[in-house]
C-alpha cells in the first residue's frame, strides 16, 4: 500500500509539474519566466538527488555525483560538436556515455565500501575535471566547449526538457522500488553477509544500481548543456552539484523516491531567496542543514511522516480492535 | 625474515629513485622534501582522530583554514607576526574543536559511519560557507619578507624557507609518539583507541579522552593554519584539498601508523614536484594525487581480502 501510495504521489507531482507552464498567463505569479527558470534548476538537482539517493539504498555513499554529470555535459557537447549528433539524440548518448564509464569503473571500485568508496567516488570526479581540462583542443581545455545553438530558444520547451531529466529518474527510481532490486539493496545495506548468504549476488545488483544512477546524472547534465550552450571544466565538475543534492536528499528523507523530491523543491525554493539576499556563503545554509538532519532528524522530513502517519494508522486499528471488543 | 628482506628491497628501492632524482633535478628532490612537510604535518593530527576517535574527519582541512583566517586577521589587527599570534590561535582553536566535539561528533559516535561520514562532510561546508559569508571569496595574504629565504648549493638556487614545515612535521610526529607513550592522558588515549569498553572498564573517561584527543587535533591544525598562512594565499574553499590529501596519506600508512605517515607524504610530495619540474607534464601534476589514492585504496582492500 505505501508503495502504491509513492507511486501515486509521484506521478501527482509529475502531472502538476508538467502543467505548469500552462499557467502561464492566468498565474505569472508561479508560471512566469522567472519561477519557470527557477524550476529548471530544481529539477536538475531533484534529478541527482534522486540518483544519488538510489546507490545509497544500497548503503553506499557516492561523493562523486558532479563527476558522472559532468560526464554527461561533455559527453553532449562533444557528440554534437566532434561528431555531429543532433542535439536532441546527443542527451541520451551522453547518458550512455556516463552509464559507461561508471560500468568500468564500477568493476574495480565497487569491491571498495564506506569511506574508501566514497573517497574514489570523489577522486574519480577530479580525475575528470583534469583529463577535460587537460583534453586541448578536442575537449577545449579550461575554457571549455559552447554551442552556438542551443536546442530551443523557448523558455516552455527547455522547462519541459528539464523536466525530462527528471521524470527519468523517477521512473528509475520507481524501477528500483517496486522490483525485487529494493529487496536486494535493502538487503545489503542492512547486513552484506547475510545478504551474500541468502544468495543475492551484491556485485552485481551494487554495479546495476551504480551505472543506472550514472545513466540518470549524465542524461541530467547533458539537458544542462543543451540548455544553456556553454561549459567548462570547472562549472561542469562544480561541487556544489554533489554537495547540494546530498543536502536535498538528506532533509526530505532518503532511502524513498518522494523523500528527495520534496527536499529538492524546499532547499531549491530556500536557495534562490537566500542566494538574492546573501550573494557569498548562502551554501552555509546546506552545512547547517546536513548537520542538524544527521543528528535529529537521520530519517528527513519523509521519514518523519511516514512514522506519524504509521502511528496513526496502528493507533486506528487499536481503536477498531477495541470497539470491536466491546 | 620475509618482512625483513621486503623493507631492505624497498630502501634499497626508495634510494635508487632519489639517486636517480638528484642527478637529474636537485632542485625537484628539495621541493618535493618541503611539500612532504606540509602534507604530512596536515595528515598526522587527521591519523590522530582516526586512530583514537574512530572517525574520518571530513571537516579537517577546513579548520586549518578557519586557523588561518583567524591568524590573518589577529595579526593583521594587532601588526604581529602570523608566528607570534601561532600560540594563542591553537588554543582558541582547541576550545572550538572541543564545542564542535561536544555540539556534534560525541552524538555521532554510535551512529552509523555513513552518518559520521556526512555529518563531518556538512561541518566542512557549514565553516567554509561561514567564512565565504563574513570574508567573501576574496583571498589574503601576508606579505613577509622572510618567506623568500633562499639558500645556493653549487650552481642550484632554492627557497630553504619551506623546510619549516618538514620541522613541524618531525616535531609532530615525534611529540605524538612522545604524548601516546610516555604520558598518562596519551596512554589512556592509546587504550581507548584500541578498545573503547575495555578502557571504560579499568576507569578511563572515554568521553573526556575523546574530546580532549579531538581537541588537541583540531588545537595542532590551529597552529599549522598559522604556519600556512605564512607562505600560502588563503580563501574559503583552501582547506578542502588537505582534508581528502590528509585521508589519502592516512589510508596509505594504516591506521596508527605515523612513519607511515612520514614516508608516504615524502613519495606524494617528491611524485608532485617531479612532475612539475617537467614542462611537459606541470598540468597533470594535480592528477598525480587523486591517482595515487585510487591505486593505495584498491592495493589496500586486495591486500586485506586475502589476508
Amino acid at each position: 500500500m505505501k508503495k502504491s501510495a509513492s507511486l501515486g504521489l509521484s506521478l501527482a507531482f509529475l502531472a502538476l509539474a508538467c502543467a505548469l507552464p500552462l499557467f502561464k498567463d492566468i498565474a505569472p505569479a508561479v508560471a512566469g519566466p522567472y519561477p519557470l527558470s527557477l524550476a529548471r534548476s530544481i529539477f536538475t538537482y531533484m534529478a541527482l538527488a534522486v540518483s544519488w539517493d538510489m546507490l545509497l539504498r544500497s548503503g553506499q555513499v557516492s561523493f562523486g555525483i558532479a563527476g558522472f554529470f559532468g560526464l554527461g555535459i561533455y559527453g553532449s557537447a562533444l557528440a554534437v560538436l566532434r561528431f555531429g549528433v543532433s542535439p536532441w539524440l546527443s542527451i541520451p548518448i551522453a547518458g550512455l556515455f556516463a552509464a559507461f564509464v561508471a560500468l568500468l569503473f564500477g568493476f574495480v571500485i565497487l569491491r571498495l565500501r564506506a569511506i574508501y568508496f566514497s573517497i574514489t567516488t570523489l577522486a574519480l570526479a577530479e580525475i575528470f575535471r583534469i583529463v577535460l581540462h587537460n583534453g586541448g583542443a578536442f575537449t577545449g581545455g579550461p575554457e571549455g566547449l559552447f554551442v552556438p545553438n542551443i536546442i530551443s530558444t523557448d523558455n516552455t520547451t527547455l522547462y519541459w526538457l528539464a523536466l525530462s531529466g527528471v521524470v527519468v529518474a523517477l521512473a528509475a527510481s520507481s524501477w528500483f522500488e517496486r522490483s525485487k532490486i529494493r529487496f536486494a539493496l535493502t538487503a545489503i545495506r542492512n547486513n552484506e553477509l547475510q545478504a551474500k548468504s541468502s544468495g543475492i549476488g551484491i556485485f552485481a545488483y551494487l554495479l546495476l544500481a551504480f551505472v543506472v544512477t550514472s545513466f540518470v546524472q549524465g542524461f541530467a547534465g547533458a539537458i544542462l548543456f543543451q540548455s544553456y550552450g556553454s561549459s567548462s571544466p570547472d562549472s561542469a565538475f562544480d561541487s556544489n552539484y554533489t554537495l547540494l543534492p546530498l543536502a536535498m536528499a538528506l532533509l526530505g528523507g532518503v532511502h524513498s523516491t518522494l523523500g528527495p523530491v520534496i527536499g529538492a523543491v524546499l532547499l531549491g525554493i530556500v536557495a534562490e531567496t537566500l542566494k538574492l539576499k546573501i550573494p557569498y556563503g548562502h551554501l552555509v545554509v546546506y552545512g547547517i542543514i546536513i548537520v542538524l538532519v544527521i543528528l535529529f532528524m537521520p530519517n528527513g522530513l519523509y521519514g518523519v511522516w511516514t512514522k506519524f502517519a504509521r502511528r496513526r494508522t496502528a493507533a486506528a486499528a487499536a481503536k477498531e480492535g477495541r470497539d470491536g471488543l466491546s | 625474515m620475509l618482512v625483513s628482506r621486503r623493507a631492505i628491497l624497498w630502501t634499497a628501492f626508495s634510494a635508487a629513485v632519489a639517486i636517480a632524482i638528484l642527478m637529474w633535478k636537485p632542485t625537484v628532490l628539495v621541493y618535493g622534501l618541503e611539500r612532504a612537510g606540509l602534507y604530512a604535518a596536515v595528515a598526522i593530527p587527521m591519523a590522530l582522530v582516526l586512530g583514537i576517535v574512530h572517525i574520518v574527519n571530513l571537516s579537517h582541512g577546513e579548520f586549518m583554514m578557519v586557523a588561518a583566517y583567524a591568524t590573518y586577521f589577529s595579526a593583521r589587527a594587532l601588526k604581529v607576526d602570523p608566528y607570534v599570534a601561532l600560540l594563542p590561535v591553537a588554543v582558541v582553536m582547541a576550545g572550538f574543536g572541543f564545542v564542535i566535539y561536544k555540539l556534534t561528533i560525541k552524538r555521532a559516535l554510535k551512529a552509523p559511519e555513513l552518518n559520521q561520514l556526512i555529518l563531518t562532510f556538512g561541518i566542512a561546508i557549514a565553516l567554509s560557507q561561514t567564512v565565504n559569508l563574513i570574508f567573501t571569496g576574496q583571498s589574503w595574504k601576508m606579505s613577509l619578507d622572510y618567506v623568500s629565504a633562499s639558500m645556493s648549493i653549487g650552481q642550484y638556487d632554492f627557497g630553504i624557507y619551506d623546510f619549516v614545515f618538514v620541522v613541524a612535521a618531525i616535531l609532530l610526529a615525534g611529540g605524538l609518539r612522545f604524548f601516546l607513550t610516555r604520558t598518562r592522558m596519551g596512554k589512556a588515549a592509546l587504550a581507548v583507541g584500541q578498545n573503547a569498553k575495555g578502557a571504560a572498564i579499568v576507569g578511563i573517561d572515554v568521553d573526556r579522552t575523546y574530546g580532549f584527543v579531538f581537541a588537541l587535533a583540531v588545537g595542532l591544525l590551529g597552529a599549522l593554519g598559522a604556519m600556512f598562512l605564512t607562505k600560502q594565499a588563503i580563501f574559503p574553499g583552501v582547506g578542502g584539498p588537505y582534508t581528502m590529501k590528509s585521508f589519502c596519506l592516512v589510508a596509505m600508512a594504516g591506521v596508527g601508523n605515523i612513519t607511515g605517515v612520514l614516508w608516504g607524504s615524502l613519495a606524494l610530495g617528491i611524485a608532485e614536484a617531479s612532475m612539475n619540474g617537467m614542462r611537459e607534464l606541470r598540468d597533470w601534476s594535480s592528477i598525480v594525487f587523486f591517482v595515487i589514492i585510487i591505486a593505495t585504496i584498491l592495493v589496500r582492500s586486495i591486500k586485506e581480502r586475502t589476508a
